[in-house]
């Protein structure tokens, strides 16, 4: 509950103050975005599951947008970005889904 | 996709890894250490990816604090605050990012839909201004008659239509050239240089034979031409009197009901048959009646000067009506 609370006052407070991303940092943002899905969705799995751990959930958060972040900085600079970000993007799109699948069992047993 | 236990026996990466945190860790996991014996065949990296989507460190993480009891008061605390930050980013971050899809997006549009208005509003505005100039042109033309004598106002109809300052109507003939179909070559599947298409020197040959078929108003895709028209090419489109023209190109032409006749039958009919057969350039002369050829822009004379402006308000007189002919009126010569 608390977490929850925690994300959206994460989001208002980006509403509110309409941070500006540096014109540099603005290709990384999606792929950003995409790791930190991939972190949140892993943590509610784990809160679901009864191992949920902080430092754990920290660690995968930043070590996520950080790596997905250079995968594609590196991609950018060796000309094969578009791929590289589609391979990142496809590789956290499949945990999503199945730590998504594994919420919905627990949740809903189906 | 990903399996419940069952089928994943091989538990891969040593083991160690992914034993312990299979949804729940149902008894399947159990065959890992006890058969080493047996070949074992590690998963691929994207098979365990399917199977495992949870970070196995929650599993680690779980197992030590069971081996090690809880953690103290205060790291739990501090770590709880480490969460919420971490979650106080994430959102922050899906905000920021739907700011910046969605505001980016207005904003490349805001600038061509303001583009889009202005030239909209222009064009109105020469619109408006046309019917202006059309107006006045037909009051003065009117109020011309009317202090013209009878003879007079005719000579000037006619010595206008001539010059293209007035729309006419007759019949003649319409030549439509259209670019030959884009070359692909079969091989290398790229596309050769079209050798088919209307050039602006196809179009100056069409029109100089026509006038010299006998035709009195030509028009290129509705622009008249007249003494001064130019027809060239810049870049990879026709101007004519500096106005892009595309293909199709329609030529219409009032001239002798035999109009048709002669352009076919002259050597520029069969230059134009023979680029057909060979370069696939599409070429149709038709005889056609009742044609209408617009007026031209008005004729500006930005060098010379009439020389009977002191002599336009008395009523016209032959001599008048020769020296002054591009109607040296102020009102009509903007």
């Amino acid at each position: 509950m608390f977490a929850v609370l925690a994300l959206i006052a994460g989001v208002a407070l980006g509403v509110v103050f309409e941070p500006s991303v540096p014109l540099a940092l603005q290709p990384y943002l999606p792929i950003a975005v995409v790791a930190a899905l991939d972190a949140v969705f892993g943590g509610i799995r784990a809160k679901l599951e009864g191992i949920f751990d902080d430092k754990q959930f920290v660690i995968s958060f930043v070590s996520n947008v950080l790596v997905a972040a250079l995968i594609v900085y590196l991609g950018d600079q060796l000309g094969v970005g578009s791929q590289l970000s589609t391979g990142v993007v496809v590789v956290l799109g499949v945990r999503i889904f199945g730590n998504v699948a594994g919420i919905r069992r627990r949740l809903f047993r189906a | 996709m990903s399996v419940l236990g069952g089928g994943g026996a091989p538990s891969g990466r040593g083991g160690s890894q992914d034993g312990g945190l299979r949804d729940g860790g149902p008894p399947g996991g159990g065959a890992g250490p006890d058969a080493p014996a047996q070949r074992r065949y590690t998963p691929d990296f994207v098979t365990d990816l399917f199977r495992n989507p949870l970070d196995p460190g929650y599993a680690e993480a779980a197992r030590r604090r069971a081996e090690r009891g809880e953690p103290s008061r205060r790291s739990r605390l501090s770590a709880r605050v480490a969460r919420t930050v971490v979650l106080v980013l994430a959102g922050g971050l899906l905000a920021v990012a739907y700011h910046q899809t969605v505001a980016s997006t207005p904003e490349s549009d805001q600038i061509q839909s303001s583009l889009v208005g202005d030239v909209r509003s222009r064009q109105a505005e020469t619109d408006a201004m046309q019917k202006q100039a059309d107006e006045l042109r037909d009051q003065v033309s009117k109020l011309r008659d009317d202090a013209l004598g009878d003879g007079d106002s005719g000579a000037l109809q006619t010595l206008e239509a001539m010059t293209g300052v007035i729309k006419v109507r007759g019949d003649g003939a319409v030549v439509r050239l259209t670019d030959a179909p884009p070359q692909i070559d079969p091989v290398s599947g790229q596309q050769t240089e079209n050798l088919g298409k209307v050039q602006d020197r196809d179009l100056q040959s069409v029109c100089n034979e026509l006038w010299r078929d006998g035709a009195e108003a030509i028009a290129i895709n509705g622009e008249r031409l007249t003494a001064t028209s130019t027809v060239r090419t810049a870049g990879e489109t026709i101007l004519v009197d500096f106005r892009p023209i595309t293909s199709p190109y329609q030529v219409v032409a009032i001239g002798p009901d035999d109009l048709q006749k002669r352009f076919d039958g002259s050597s520029t009919g069969e230059l134009f048959r023979e680029l057909a057969t060979d370069y696939h350039m599409q070429v149709s002369v038709k005889s056609q009646n009742d044609l209408t050829v617009a007026a031209a822009a008005d004729p500006q004379l930005h060098y010379a000067k009439p020389l009977t402006s002191a002599t336009a308000s008395t009523p016209s007189t032959a001599a008048n009506r020769t020296s002054g002919s591009p109607d040296p009126s102020p009102s009509g010569g903007r």
